[in-house]
Order: C-alpha cells, then sequence, then structure tokens
C-alpha cells in the first residue's frame, strides 16, 4: 500500500469513528469540514510517530504521589 | 479629566497617582466613560465593571492620601480578559454564547493579585469564545462580535485576546490581562501594536481561568509599553498553593538595564519564510536597530515537527476540557459555523500519539534551551502577517494553515516571550517583533524589548480615530 492509500485509509478509518458517535449531529458540509480536521490530524499523528525516541523519553508532564495532609 | 491620561503609560500615570496629581477615581472615571463610549466600537467589552472600579478608585484614593501608596499600580485602570472568574455578579463568559449569564462566586487569583496591587478592574473584555479551542477560522467567533481593529476598523484585532488588545489599542484601559495557549496575547498584542508579554508556563496561576489546555495556558499582560508589561508581571506571578503548575520563583521586574549592556541575539532560519513582504522588511530594519545594542546569530533548531507536537497537545486537550460542551452537543450554541463541529473530529486523536507529542515536547524543550542558552533571546517577526480583515478567513498554525515556530516551540516548551510594535504593513496595520528566552527570564526578554523600545518611536503611535 502506498503512503498516500494509507493515510487515505487511516483518515477513512478515523472517519468513521467520528461519525458513528457524531454522525446524526452533522450535516453534509460540516462532514465535510470534519473530514479535513481529521486529515490534518492524521497527518500530525504520522509526523509524529515519524520520530524516534528512546525508552528512556518520559512524557514531559509533572505527576506527583498525593497526600492530604497529615 | 483632561484626556492627557489616555495612551500614557503605567508607569507615567503611576508617578502623578503616587504624586496625588492623578486621581484614581478621576482616572477611572475616565477610562469607564471611555469603555461605555467606545467599547461597542470595537466589540472590545463584554461588562464595564462600574461599581466595583469606583469602589476601587475610591479605596485607593483613600489609601494613598493616607500615604499607603501600594505601588505602580495603585489606582490604575485595567481590564481582563473574560475568562478571568470574577466575584459580585459580574458574569464571566468566556466569550461563548452558552456562558453567557454564567457567573462565579469568587475571582480568579490574578484577579486578587491585582486587588492587592490597587489596580482598578473597569472591564471584562471580550474574546474569541473558549479562548480559540474549537477550531474557528474566522474573526466572527465571539457572542460579542468580531474583534475590530483600532488601526482600520475593517480588520480584526487578533485572537483569542481580542477584547484586550482593542482595548488598549484604543485607550480603553491602560493594561489588559490577556491568556495564551498558542499565539493569543502575541497575535493581539501584534495586530494592535502594543506590548504583549507571554510568561514562563507556571509563572502566573491560572487558578480562575477558564482551562483550554492545562499544560500550555499562561496569563499576561498587553500593555503600551515592554515596561507596562513588567509592572504587571511583577503584581500576577507567584506560587499559587491552588495552581499546582505554579513554582516556587519569586518573581521581581527589573526595570535597570545596566548602560552599555550588550546582548545576543539569534534569528531561527528560514524564519521569515512565508512571511508578508511588509513583515520581511520591518523585521529586517529591526534586526539593524538591534545591532545598535548587541549581536545578531543566525542560529538553527533541529528538523522536528514542532507544529503538530504542541498542535496535538492542544487539540486532545481542549477535547477533554470541554468534553462535556462537546458530548452533549452544546457546542451548537456557538457564533462560529465551524466550531460547532470542527472538535467531533478531535476523537480521532489516538491515546498513544498524545503521548507522542508529550515525549516529543520534551526533546522540543531541551533542544529550545539549548539553542536559548548563549543567547539572551531568539527574535522573529511577531505575526508573519498583519492583521486579517474582518470578513476573511484567518491563517492559523493551530489549524496547519500557516507554520508558527516560534509559538509552536515556545508555547509547547513553555518559554516566555514579549511583543512589540515594529513598523507597519498592508492597510495600515501595525506588525511586531518578538523577543522569545529561556525560561524564566522574562527579565531578559523585557530588558531586550525595552532597549528596542528605547530607540524607536513605534509604541508611542497610535490610532487617529480613537
Amino acid at each position: 500500500m502506498s503512503e498516500a492509500e494509507d493515510v487515505r485509509a487511516e483518515v477513512e478509518a478515523m472517519l468513521a469513528l467520528v461519525r458513528a458517535r457524531y454522525g446524526s449531529r452533522l450535516d453534509a458540509e460540516q462532514l465535510a469540514g470534519v473530514r479535513t480536521a481529521v486529515e490534518g490530524i492524521v497527518q500530525a499523528a504520522r509526523a509524529l510517530r515519524a520520530v524516534r525516541l528512546t525508552n528512556a523519553d518520559e512524557p514531559a508532564q509533572p505527576f506527583a504521589a498525593y497526600r492530604s495532609e497529615p | 479629566m483632561a484626556d492627557d491620561v489616555v495612551f500614557t503609560p503605567v508607569r507615567q500615570l503611576a508617578e502623578r497617582v503616587r504624586a496625588r496629581r492623578l486621581s484614581p477615581v478621576a482616572l477611572a472615571e475616565t477610562f469607564l466613560d471611555r469603555l461605555e463610549r467606545l467599547g461597542p466600537r470595537y466589540n472590545a467589552v463584554v461588562t464595564v465593571t462600574r461599581d466595583r472600579a469606583l469602589d476601587q478608585a475610591r479605596r485607593a484614593e483613600a489609601e494613598i492620601a493616607a500615604g499607603r501608596y501600594r505601588g505602580p499600580l495603585h489606582g490604575i485602570p485595567y481590564g481582563a480578559k473574560d475568562l478571568l472568574a470574577t466575584a459580585g455578579g459580574i458574569p464571566t463568559t468566556w466569550g461563548a454564547a452558552p456562558f453567557k449569564d454564567r457567573c462565579f462566586d469568587f475571582d480568579a487569583t490574578a484577579i486578587v493579585r491585582l486587588d492587592a496591587a490597587g489596580a482598578v478592574l473597569c472591564a471584562k473584555l471580550a474574546m474569541v469564545e473558549l479562548a480559540g479551542g474549537m477550531g474557528y477560522r474566522q474573526p466572527n467567533a465571539a457572542f460579542t462580535g468580531p474583534g475590530v481593529n483600532p488601526w482600520n476598523r475593517e480588520a480584526w484585532s487578533g485572537g483569542s485576546s481580542s477584547g484586550s488588545g482593542s482595548a488598549v489599542a484604543a485607550g480603553l484601559v491602560p493594561f489588559a490581562i490577556g491568556s495564551e495557549t498558542w499565539g493569543s496575547i502575541l497575535s493581539p498584542a501584534g495586530n494592535c501594536g502594543l506590548a504583549g508579554l507571554r510568561p514562563t508556563y507556571g509563572r502566573v496561576s491560572r487558578h480562575g481561568a477558564m482551562a483550554l489546555c492545562w499544560t500550555l495556558d499562561k496569563l499576561g499582560p498587553l500593555a503600551l509599553t515592554a515596561d507596562d508589561c513588567g509592572l504587571v508581571l511583577d503584581a500576577i506571578a507567584g506560587r499559587d498553593p491552588a495552581d499546582p503548575t505554579t513554582v516556587e520563583r519569586p518573581y521581581r521586574y527589573d526595570a535597570d538595564t545596566p548602560t552599555g549592556r550588550c546582548f545576543r541575539f539569534g534569528v531561527l532560519r528560514g524564519i521569515t519564510d512565508g512571511a508578508e513582504d511588509a513583515v520581511r522588511e520591518n523585521f529586517m530594519r529591526s534586526l539593524d536597530v538591534l545591532r545598535g545594542f548587541g549581536t545578531v546569530e543566525e542560529v538553527a533548531l533541529p528538523d522536528l515537527p514542532y507544529d503538530d507536537i504542541t498542535r496535538t497537545i492542544l487539540f486532545a486537550e481542549a477535547a477533554s476540557a470541554f468534553e462535556d460542551l462537546i458530548e452533549s452537543g452544546a457546542i451548537a450554541g456557538l457564533t462560529a459555523p465551524e466550531d460547532r463541529y470542527t472538535a467531533y473530529a478531535r476523537d480521532a486523536i489516538l491515546a498513544k500519539d498524545y503521548l507522542k507529542a508529550l515525549r516529543l515536547r520534551g526533546v522540543m524543550a531541551r533542544e529550545a534551551d539549548r539553542v536559548l542558552a548563549p543567547l539572551d533571546a531568539l527574535v522573529a517577526p511577531g505575526r508573519a502577517t498583519v492583521a486579517a480583515m474582518l470578513g476573511s478567513e484567518v491563517r492559523s498554525a493551530i489549524r496547519g494553515t500557516a507554520r508558527d515556530v516560534m509559538g509552536a516551540v515556545g508555547n509547547g516548551a513553555g518559554l516566555p516571550a514579549v511583543a512589540v510594535p515594529n513598523g507597519f504593513g498592508a492597510r495600515g496595520l501595525p506588525t511586531s517583533l518578538q523577543f522569545m528566552g529561556r525560561a524564566w527570564e522574562e527579565n531578559t526578554v523585557l530588558a531586550a524589548a525595552r532597549a528596542y523600545q528605547a530607540v524607536t518611536d513605534w509604541h508611542r503611535r497610535h490610532p487617529a480615530d480613537a
């Protein structure tokens, strides 16, 4: 499968999910807008996935165990 | 009161207030009158807080008369973006029709701190609905109408702190508080010819501010000068137990720059690619000015998908922050047609991809710091274009219709930046110059911006019909 076909398949799969959840609220014009947004999300995700990281690269996000006083 | 207080920087107003040559009550009356009279012209105001303002101004006047001067914001009017909670029956609308009558019973920490500094809240200012988090494509994306630019009333004031930008630029308040998730302080500052400061993430408490993206949202000032931004940051910065992302790094604004200081500036390779001609030309002229008190060198960041990293984080967190509004279908009540459905697409973001963006953010933050470490600031155009026209589509890095590496890195890595005006472009609209520094280096970027403003006069020009 070519890169373009890969992208298209992923977009269609994601769009099917969105349509299943919200399709009843969307007219054709809105659905076309959602498709454009999904295409952007898929392109961004593929750009992220293309960068290799190591096991040690943790999410840059603080989490601290919580305990109320005392 | 004579209109000589309008377009006067906070620093100078404060000197007159302190010396009791300027009455805080008269000052408040002047700006309240302008907010009520001129605010509608710019769609800049949601609520004029006249009663609260006059109470605060009378208190300030009495305290100063009694010798209890609190500092440079004492008795100074200001406006707050309408995503900061305010008590006392003053609505906090988030710019969104579904919330236009909603009130909180407490003040946001930033408001509390400005109260403590003696500042006088005169208005809650208009903004793009939900701070633009639902994917708006054009200026008419607030129940108050599109933010109108005082330099050209057919142009946009910028988003999402649109009222904060137009109110200061039109002389309706001496300073305002805005918020930035990606571009929402620097964009209206640039569009309206103002100084706008985006503090380091964690510098200013977000308690009581609408959450758009927990790991990206920052609060900061828009004002006439970089110096004024420093005065305001001094009042609102600091640790807040109610916002665990704030840090124990006490901030004091340092307005003194050693004479003869030589700054070291960096410019990212290709940073003006895609910029309008006037933006590029004004930026090149600005670099010549900067060489008068510093060095300018070209630098490079490694090739990473910066825009995609920050965009993915923003979309995922905004979809979660507004899950109820989206899932319930209540977004149908928003003003911009595209805001009524675009967020549905964000169900297509996989958790693994969001986490990848957070992992890459760490790499991005380290690389940005490596590049910035030997520099005082990276400099770049504040925006690649002048303000969009009211009826046109807005180019946006958030939607992927423009590139904004400085914004993606600066917001993704939580770095401070200040934008100041550096000329004019098409249709008489301002262009801007931004200084971005290492984390917690607000004083450094403010010093650089002050040095630029000391030898230029763009910040002394004001719209003709304001």
